[in-house]
């Protein structure tokens, strides 16, 4: 029997393949397709305390190998996640990694307040939305975010993962040592990248926001940079996500250093990708006679 | 409902009906009812989106799309020869029901694509087409239609102007509309104005095409709903028109 389980942290998966936050709803969708407790978890759509529209159209933009999205944090709010979303994914046997956005330092913490009793089972902080205009930045951004992360420690029980920008200013190195200080238990690389379109009969760019998310196979060879550099420095698990489209993606993350990979924009261009990645990962750990992932993982240091 | 899968199917035909507009057919049984789409691909990962189309028709043995070649999507589906293989994602959406008798169905551009299953399907319905130039597969449109309407900026074959101009919602029972925004909101004062139920089936860029990215979603008085998955079909008096 081939073992494909993954421990992050005191979080044990049954397999390093979960889908990335906000292409996956809350499950409900794909399900129809598949049974996604196959997965080894799932990242909810963004929460934030109070439910959010989103932006206003457009919300999708394709560009070579990539997609620029501006939805926004659409969300029920964490408390109709709690009461109405989160049963049916437990239901369904689901991992639940309950992705969290604050609009301020302090609601970070209300909203993992709201689901540290809960049965999720860890919590990934967004502090790095590249489609929430205007973010008040005080001070500098290795402080903020220090800050951050100390709220939702402070009210958080579950284990506690941060995803990461990867165009943070200055050093994702420096960035990622102050989130592992601040006690998280997971680094997850990285967000979608803040990008622009512009619509040249219109003279204008695309989105009203102007800026947006860029995703997809475009970015992968850039997240895995950071994925490589990060898990040379960190203690804590890094998470790698950005472009991974099939099982070769994958392990070339593992090699990197990832401890798991999420999939997201590849959901959309097979919506069975999570589960080919799972079966793809299988037959390469029988071929190769791997028999845990630290067989592996991170030999592309050496 | 209708599972909804991925599969491959053998094109059988990718037809040339106007300029730029194909008729793509491919081999299978699929189900669908009128109105919804199937997500369709024909390339690896680049553009990283399926797109989305309306069913022009379904038999036992095939399933074909009416489409317009506009951007990389639809270039690589006109590229299709027979047997070349789609990738279809479906059926998706809610699609439309007939409710009562006198039935009109109204098309304008690309829009006209779900109608002739519809007609089909439902039977007895008039139909109205709207054209940009010459238009094309009337005679497709006359075996379904029981009485066939036609306008186009020239007037070719039929009225002259917008189909919205031209079509006249009294002694319906209920219209159905498939086009251009600026087309289904002039349809929607029309057919309010006369009493006449109107659904309209809306398009939009979509990426999951099931209802999980949210990236589709349309105002309606009942909130956000998104086009992919609690449409494509909504009642026009839910829409929230000019927005």
């Amino acid at each position: 029997m081939i073992d494909l389980s993954v421990q992050i942290g005191n979080l044990a998966l049954r397999n390093p393949v979960i889908a990335a936050s906000g292409t996956f709803g809350f499950g409900q969708e794909y399900s129809q397709l598949y049974d996604t407790s196959r997965l080894g978890a799932i990242c909810t759509k963004g929460l934030t305390l109070h439910p959010q529209q989103g932006n206003p159209g457009p919300r999708l933009w394709e560009t070579p190998c990539g997609l620029l999205n501006s939805i926004g944090l659409q969300n029920p709010g964490v408390t109709s996640f709690v009461k109405e979303d989160l049963p049916k994914m437990k239901e369904m046997r689901l991992v639940v990694i309950a992705n969290v956005w604050g609009n301020t330092v302090k609601e970070y913490g209300q909203v993992v307040g709201k689901l540290s009793n809960t049965s999720i089972d860890a919590v990934e902080i967004n502090i790095s939305c590249p489609n929430i205009p205007d973010q008040p930045i005080t001070g500098n951004q290795v402080a903020r975010t220090a800050k951050v992360v100390r709220e939702a420690r402070k009210a958080c029980k579950k284990p506690l993962w941060v995803k990461l920008s990867p165009t943070s200013e200055g050093s994702s190195l420096q960035l990622a040592r102050a989130i592992q200080a601040e006690g998280a238990n997971a680094i997850c690389v990285a967000n979608t990248f803040r990008a622009i379109a512009i619509d040249i009969t219109k003279r204008k760019p695309v989105f009203r926001n102007i800026f947006a998310g860029l995703s997809g196979p475009a970015i992968k060879p850039i997240t895995l940079g950071i994925v490589y550099e990060l898990s040379l420095a960190l203690e804590i698990p890094v998470i790698g996500i950005g472009g991974i489209t099939n099982w070769q993606d994958a392990v070339e993350f593992i090699m990197a250093g990832a401890y798991a990979v999420q999939i997201g924009t590849a959901n959309f261009i097979d919506p069975f990708c999570g589960i080919k990645v799972i079966k793809g990962l299988t037959t390469f750990m029988e071929n190769q006679s791997i028999e845990s992932w630290e067989d592996i993982r991170g030999c592309a240091h050496q | 409902m209708d599972k909804i899968d991925v599969r491959t199917a053998p094109v059988i035909a990718n037809d040339q009906v106007a300029p730029d507009t194909f008729l793509l057919r491919v081999q299978g049984t699929f189900p669908a009812k009128p109105a919804q789409f199937y997500m369709l691909r024909a390339w690896g990962i680049n553009p990283p989106l399926s797109r989305p189309m309306s069913i022009f028709n379904r038999t036992d043995k095939l399933l074909s799309f009416l489409y317009v070649k506009q951007g990389q999507g639809t270039h690589l589906l006109a590229r299709l020869l027979p047997g070349d293989k789609l990738v279809l994602f479906g059926p998706l959406g809610n699609g439309w029901n007939q409710q009562g008798d006198q039935i009109a169905l109204v098309g304008g551009g690309s829009g006209i694509a779900p109608l002739f299953y519809t007609a089909k399907v439902f039977g007895k319905a008039d139909v109205y087409l709207g054209f940009h130039a010459k238009p094309f597969l009337l005679r497709t449109f006359k075996q379904v239609a029981k009485q066939l309407y036609i306008s186009s900026e020239s007037g070719e074959n039929g009225q002259k102007g917008l189909i919205s101009n031209v079509f006249q919602p009294h002694g319906y029972d209920t219209c159905y509309a498939c086009g251009p925004y600026a087309m289904l909101e002039a349809l929607h004062h029309t057919c309010q104005n006369a009493g006449v139920p109107l659904f309209v089936s809306l398009e939009e860029k979509m990426a999951c095409g099931i209802g999980a990215c949210l990236g589709c979603v349309v105002r309606t008085t009942q909130g956000l709903r998104r086009v992919c998955r609690d449409g494509p079909v909504f009642r026009a008096k839910d829409v929230i028109w000019n927005d």
